[in-house]
């Protein structure tokens, strides 16, 4: 691999638009942060640009171990997706089942218009995708073994855009089959029940919502730029500052506001927390030892530690259970021995 | 003296012409090097005995539509069979025949070649994917009877389209068995047709050099297509370039080496159309160029080891890359009757009849190459099996019903029935085999195409940011 390739394998994401941290979206956020601070906080050109490339923040122990996390991360992805299913292979075994179903009729809405069956897929596929994060990430907060792993994103004390790449790579595995899944169910229901007209509406190749969600600031959600909407907007939409309660070391903002962009799965399952104006909001980890948070080999060991006893925990618990029920059949076999003898 | 000089003056010159002949374009014409050989004949290369079975099997398909419903069954059925099985007669060539701006030079099969039959050379072993557990040979009997007693080679009850079920069968149960089971098989052993004796007394060619051109005659190649965009085969097949044709520029095509037939054909379709990344025109084609060069060079000796290593392995690329033709050609008609499928289920009346008539054409199509792959050398052991169990003895007719056996009259039994979704569903999963086991790469009409063509506009990687 020379060198341009090199770079390109690391830094790809950003001149992809269907990334997050695409130069792009990058500008935008930062457009973004300016006009929220300068017009809704009242602050100065100086301070305003001071606040956004916060030096403390952004080469922060906490930041730097982000960066660290990215690059090694990309090495590991590199590995690790071409074993995971893909959703070709998901698709086609949906599409089969689909024609397996009598009850199910072939394009039985092929004949709809086709801006309408576009303006459907694009909707779907983003309300699938979204709905699905929402649940995978409300495990990764509630089943102990998979918060060992998510606990890596939540250690971050200072977030930059980049800390959305701070995760285990165990953590992107299962957000990878997440993703194959989501779409793996909606593409072939679509085009089983609505023809070939089914596409997508795309601004840079990619789903136009999706992009709007990007271009009006997504990476802001990551970092200490709180900017928060109306409140009734915050129940449909997640804002910056309502994710950055996510990632809030208070305990009354403990397991709030999963959502990805729609705040609507939080509102309907009750894990919504709408933006508040108490000052400063810290982020991290109530329980990690200072200092854990930068240190790459305990990002990456840690979580395979923890999750190690957690199972050693589980099979004593399941052997002593077992145990448990062998000394009563036993007890009950003498039980009957003694009986049968009287 | 003299006589040892002018055999080394041969030798020398005997190797420098094959050194010319290497250069040729084509396929032959490459000189004679069987030793001692005193005639004047100085071009080996003979196929003619493949080319008029070409033309017999071409003939014979257009005939399994002349039927009128059983009027004409018992002449029809023996003149089918004189095509089939030969005739001292002279039989005129009903296809391929001159058209405007197409012009053939032969009119009967003598012209071509005396006593050439399809049933000679017709595979003979086991046919499960046919009703009624009869052997290879007796199945094409069974069809031809069928045609006969149809229709215009057509019967709606069953859906059969005895016209297409012919000729792709025979396309491999003669052609490709032939080639991949016998000429490119056991007669390359060492024991066998050997280089250093003539294929048969008094032949001027070598045992190697003539069963090598006899693989190539069943290949159905034009000599000169060396090279060719396969377009211009394409166009060649199906008379629509006589320029391209005709090498000699004597204003005719000659069938027996200036034609393209079945096999070749199919190849050239799959290049030009689907996903445009196969080579299997140039592939086969080349591979068999190669393999002749190699037994040229040999100049009249037997075959190293070595030389026939090389030579088998030319074998094997021409082996396995016709197989994946019978394979794209098996992916390609599931696609169609997928599609028609989908068709059908929104028309009635006449639309619906003659939708239904394409529909068994090409179910004709994919149902003749399913038994024409399970004609070669190896029978596909458990994919045969599953192929046949996914694609029945018939397809699903108009009124759900398909053919699941025959009874001990003959007769066809259509006792069960299935929906239209779900022999699509099995239209897929023949297409996903092709893919799985053949590895097919042209994908023409791909069943799974918009699928795959939305996932990767998608790119799931891209969604799978976690927050």
């Amino acid at each position: 691999m020379d060198d341009i390739n090199l770079i390109e394998f690391f830094l790809s994401d950003f001149i992809n638009p269907k990334k997050r941290v695409f130069t792009g979206y990058l500008v935008l956020s930062v457009v973004l942060a300016s006009l929220w601070l300068l017009f809704v906080k009242r602050q100065s050109l100086k301070s305003t640009f001071k606040k956004i490339f916060d030096r403390k923040i952004l080469w922060s122990g906490s930041a730097k171990a982000d960066y660290k996390l990215f690059l090694v991360n990309r090495v590991f992805t590199f590995f690790i997706s071409p074993l995971l299913i893909s959703q070709v292979a998901i698709s086609t075994a949906i599409y089969m089942f689909l024609h397996s179903v009598d009850a199910f009729n072939q394009n039985v809405f092929a004949s709809t218009p086709t801006s309408i069956i576009i303006a459907l897929f694009t909707i779907t596929l983003f309300v699938v995708d979204d709905f699905t994060k929402y649940v995978v990430h409300r495990w990764m907060h509630k089943i102990p073994l998979l918060w060992a792993i998510h606990k890596v994103h939540h250690s971050a004390k200072t977030m930059t855009p980049i800390t959305v790449y701070r995760v285990h790579p165990l953590e992107g595995v299962l957000f990878s089959l997440r993703s194959v899944f989501a779409q793996g169910l909606v593409i072939p229901s679509f085009l089983f029940f609505f023809g070939n007209a089914v596409d997508l509406y795309t601004i840079v190749g990619v789903n136009i919502l999706v992009f709007f969600f990007h271009a009006t600031g997504s990476n802001l959600r990551h970092s200490h730029i709180d900017i928060s909407y109306w409140k009734w907007l915050e129940h449909i939409l997640i804002s910056p500052s309502q994710h950055q309660v996510h990632h809030s070391i208070a305990e009354e903002h403990y397991d709030k506001n999963f959502g990805a962009a729609l705040a609507i799965w939080d509102w309907v399952f009750g894990s919504l927390h709408l933006s508040e104006n108490k000052g400063k909001v810290f982020f991290g980890l109530d329980t990690y030892e200072s200092g854990k948070e930068s240190r790459i080999k305990d990002l990456y060991l840690e979580p395979i530690y923890e999750i190690a006893k957690i199972l050693k925990t589980f099979c004593i618990k399941l052997v002593s259970l077992l145990l448990n029920w062998l000394s009563l059949l036993r007890d009950l076999f003498l039980i009957q021995i003694k009986k049968n003898k009287s | 003296m003299i006589m040892k000089k002018l055999k080394v003056t041969t030798a020398i010159v005997a190797v420098a012409l094959s050194g010319t002949m290497a250069l040729s374009d084509g396929y032959g014409p490459f000189p004679v090097t069987l030793k001692g050989y005193s005639g004047d004949k100085t071009n080996t290369v003979s196929y003619s005995g493949q080319i008029a079975r070409h033309v017999l099997e071409q003939s014979l398909k257009k005939l399994a539509g002349k039927g009128n419903g059983g009027g004409n069954a018992a002449d029809l059925e023996a003149q089918m069979l004189s095509y089939f099985n030969g005739s001292d007669d002279d039989l005129p060539i009903i296809a391929p025949k001159s058209k405007d701006g197409f012009k053939i030079k032969q009119t009967s099969l003598h012209q071509i070649s005396k006593g050439k039959n399809i049933s000679g050379k017709f595979y003979d072993g086991a046919m499960p994917a046919w009703p009624g557990n009869m052997s290879g040979k007796d199945v094409a009997y069974n069809m031809i009877a069928m045609a006969a007693k149809s229709n215009k080679g057509f019967d709606a009850d069953t859906g059969y389209d005895w016209a297409q079920l012919i000729s792709k069968y025979t396309m491999g149960a003669m052609a490709y068995n032939q080639a991949v089971d016998n000429y490119l098989d056991e007669k390359l052993s060492a024991e066998k047709k050997p280089n250093n004796k003539p294929y048969k007394d008094g032949a001027h060619y070598t045992g190697k050099e003539h069963s090598w051109d006899e693989a190539f005659g069943y290949w159905g190649a034009a000599a000169h297509q060396h090279g060719f965009n396969p377009n211009k085969v394409y166009e060649i097949a199906k008379m629509k370039n006589q320029g391209a044709a005709d090498k000699n520029g004597d204003g005719m095509v000659d069938l027996k080496s200036e034609y393209v037939f079945g096999p070749c054909y199919y190849a050239a379709a799959f290049d030009r159309s689907g996903t445009k990344s196969t080579n299997y025109t140039n592939t086969l084609f080349n591979a068999f160029l190669d393999g002749r060069k190699l037994i040229t060079a040999a100049a009249g000796e037997a075959l190293s080891d070595s030389e026939r290593s090389q030579l088998k392995a030319y074998a094997a690329t021409i082996e396995e890359n016709w197989e994946k033709v019978l394979a794209e050609a098996v992916f390609k008609y599931a696609g169609s009757v997928y599609k028609d499928i989908n068709k059908m289920k929104d028309l009635s009346g006449d639309d619906l009849n003659k939708a239904y008539r394409a529909y068994a054409k090409h179910w004709g199509e994919l149902k003749g190459f399913a038994m024409a792959m399970q004609s070669g050398k190896s029978n596909l052991g458990a994919t045969a099996t599953k192929m046949n169990e996914l694609m029945g003895f018939g397809p699903v007719t108009l009124n759900n019903s398909y053919v699941t056996g025959m009874d001990s009259n003959g007769n066809f039994v259509m006792d069960r029935k299935r929906s239209w979704s779900d022999y699509q569903l099995h239209m897929l999963k023949i297409q996903q085999m092709m893919v799985d086991q053949f590895s097919v790469k042209a994908r023409v009409n791909d069943g799974l195409n918009d699928l795959q063509a939305l996932t990767d506009k998608l790119d799931s990687a891209s969604s799978a940011e976690t927050d």
